[in-house]
């Protein structure tokens, strides 16, 4: 069995804030990437305790060079992917010779009242696929389900958890903070954070027969609403995209991977119209 | 604004970082467009649109233009320095204009955005920023009549679109020294080739790419390269090369600008 891991990390034990979670922090970041690199060493002790031969961990959080690698299991069937920009982004590496998918420091989506919400980049408002208001996770699981792969366990604060058991009621849960509104949270400790983790781990592969992999249904329809009218003239530059409002762009796709493709460069073209003097 | 009369720097011409050198050639800069204005006036032109196209796109000093003609001021238009060229024109002219990235004897030759863009070709034609704006015209059906700038730029304008009339206001050494008509006299030749280039106006053609039009961009880095072939559409035919394809020379041109604009992120 072969396991993907996609890692963020505000959904991590503790972090409320982020200082937290900026690589250039030189403060707080050096602690919580260190909760980070533990929380992603439970998903996969608990993977390889249900069986997982092979485990690839896609670092997903901003610069995505977060793990401590020293602090990873040290075999050779584990293999990380490191850095950014990546075309597929929070997804790359993952393929059809999957057989699960974990997503784990995961967040809630822009506008959700929720510990550091929001959709790949601050500068999106909303996100939508065929009218469904998606996170990350459900975006980054239709892009699994494309391939046949089901995501089992998702990690992170109770709205996310939330959202993921309503539309992957087959997957895990593991809610390790309940948000107070969008910088504070009530929070496990990370070791319990940890244990939680990888139990929900084991679990969520030894009922992978009972997962399905998640899909929208063909054509895709994506609307992505920006937070500035500036952001939307910059993606409606892109092939393919049409304008659906001062701060809205629209993308149809017969292909789901081509749609999550047009979404990362509209998330990457909203992050090049920063204000101008 | 590079190829306005005496520029040999880009300090004179940086307006983000205004060198005390940007004030004084900004006035030459608007001067040599009120030339351009005067002339095409001269020649029979009826109404005049101005669009500001270096930099932030708001050098000029409007107090010292006409009043009667209209100005497109400001940043990150979708058709950039050829915006609104949709509006029913019959003819335009480019002033100041530069040569292509990599052209040799050009002063501060770049296309666009000099830290991005290595080498433009559309359906295999090597462009600088009046090719491929002069393409955005010729779909719209207006011909380009004038280009001022310096030897190189002109001559590599005619050389693809022989019945463009040219007002050569310096002559290149090498991409940071000119040798320069002074600006009165490049005046008083954009005000002549301005005249004459509406007067003859019924002698220009259109410049068109036929569809399928088939963009090629060489960057400057692979990491540009990667980030721009994300672009729904685009094709990595390169470590640093990427192409697009489409029969719509407005969604090519579009292509095109959010090509640098997201090249300039890596």
């Amino acid at each position: 069995m072969k396991v993907f891991i996609s890692c963020d990390m505000e959904g991590t034990a503790g972090v409320c804030s982020w200082k937290q979670c900026d690589p250039s922090d030189a403060h707080e970041y050096p602690i919580f990437r260190r909760y980070m690199t533990l929380e992603v060493a439970a998903a996969i002790e608990g993977a390889r305790s249900a069986g997982a031969a092979r485990v690839l961990v896609n670092d997903s959080h901003w610069s995505m060079r977060n793990l401590l690698l020293d602090e990873l299991p040290t075999d050779d069937d584990l293999r990380v992917i490191s850095g950014a920009p990546k075309p597929w982004s929070m997804m790359q590496g993952l393929d059809a010779a999957l057989d699960a998918a974990f997503f784990t420091g995961y967040h809630a989506r822009a506008g959700e009242c929720a510990t550091l919400s929001h959709t790949y980049s601050d500068s999106l408002y909303s996100v939508t696929v065929n009218g469904t208001p998606c996170s990350e996770a459900l975006l980054n699981a239709a892009l699994a389900g494309t391939y046949g792969v089901p995501v089992v366990l998702v990690t992170g604060d109770r709205v996310i958890v939330d959202e993921a058991a309503r539309a992957l009621p087959w997957a895990i849960g593991v809610a390790v903070k309940d948000p107070i509104g969008y910088s504070a949270v009530n929070s496990l400790l990370p070791a319990a954070a940890c244990d939680a983790i990888r139990d929900g781990a084991r679990e969520a592969l030894g009922r992978l027969d009972r997962a399905k992999p998640f899909a929208f249904d063909p054509p895709f329809e994506l609307t992505v609403e920006t937070t500035t009218v500036e952001q939307a003239d910059f993606i409606e530059l892109m092939p393919g995209f049409s304008r659906a409002g001062g701060r809205a762009v629209r993308f149809t796709a017969s292909e789901y991977p081509a749609m999550l493709r047009a979404f990362l460069a509209a998330s990457r073209m909203a992050a090049a119209a920063e204000p101008i003097a | 604004m590079e190829g306005v009369a005496g520029v040999c720097s880009w300090q004179q011409v940086d307006a983000r970082t205004p060198h005390p050198e940007y004030a004084t050639f900004r006035r030459y800069y608007t001067q040599e467009v009120c030339s351009a204005i005067a002339g095409a006036r001269a020649g029979g032109a009826a109404e005049v649109l101005v669009n500001d196209s270096h930099g932030p796109m708001r050098n000029l000093l409007l107090d010292d233009l006409p009043a009667d003609v209209r100005i497109i001021f400001g940043n990150r238009k979708p058709f950039s320095m050829v915006q609104d060229a949709d509006l029913g024109f019959g003819g335009a002219f480019f002033v100041g204009y530069h040569g292509g990235a990599g052209e040799a004897d050009a002063v501060l030759c770049h296309t666009y955005t000099p830290s991005v863009i290595y080498e433009v070709r559309l359906n295999g034609v090597p462009c600088s920023e009046a090719t491929i704006n002069a393409a955005l015209l010729g779909y719209h059906g207006v011909p380009l009549l004038l280009v001022t700038g310096d030897r190189a730029t002109v001559e590599g304008v005619q050389a693809q679109m022989p019945w463009v009339h040219g007002v050569v206001v310096k002559e290149s050494i090498g991409n940071f020294a000119a040798d320069s008509t002074t600006p009165a006299a490049a005046q008083r030749a954009i005000h002549r080739g301005g005249e004459e280039a509406v007067r003859e106006a019924s002698a220009a053609q259109l410049y068109r790419f036929e569809p399928p039009i088939t963009l090629d961009v060489q960057l400057v880095t692979a990491a540009q390269a990667h980030l721009v072939a994300t672009i729904p559409g685009f094709e990595r035919t390169g470590s640093r090369s990427v192409r697009f394809v489409h029969d719509s020379y407005p969604v090519v041109f579009k292509a095109f600008v959010a090509t640098w604009r997201l090249g300039s992120q890596a």
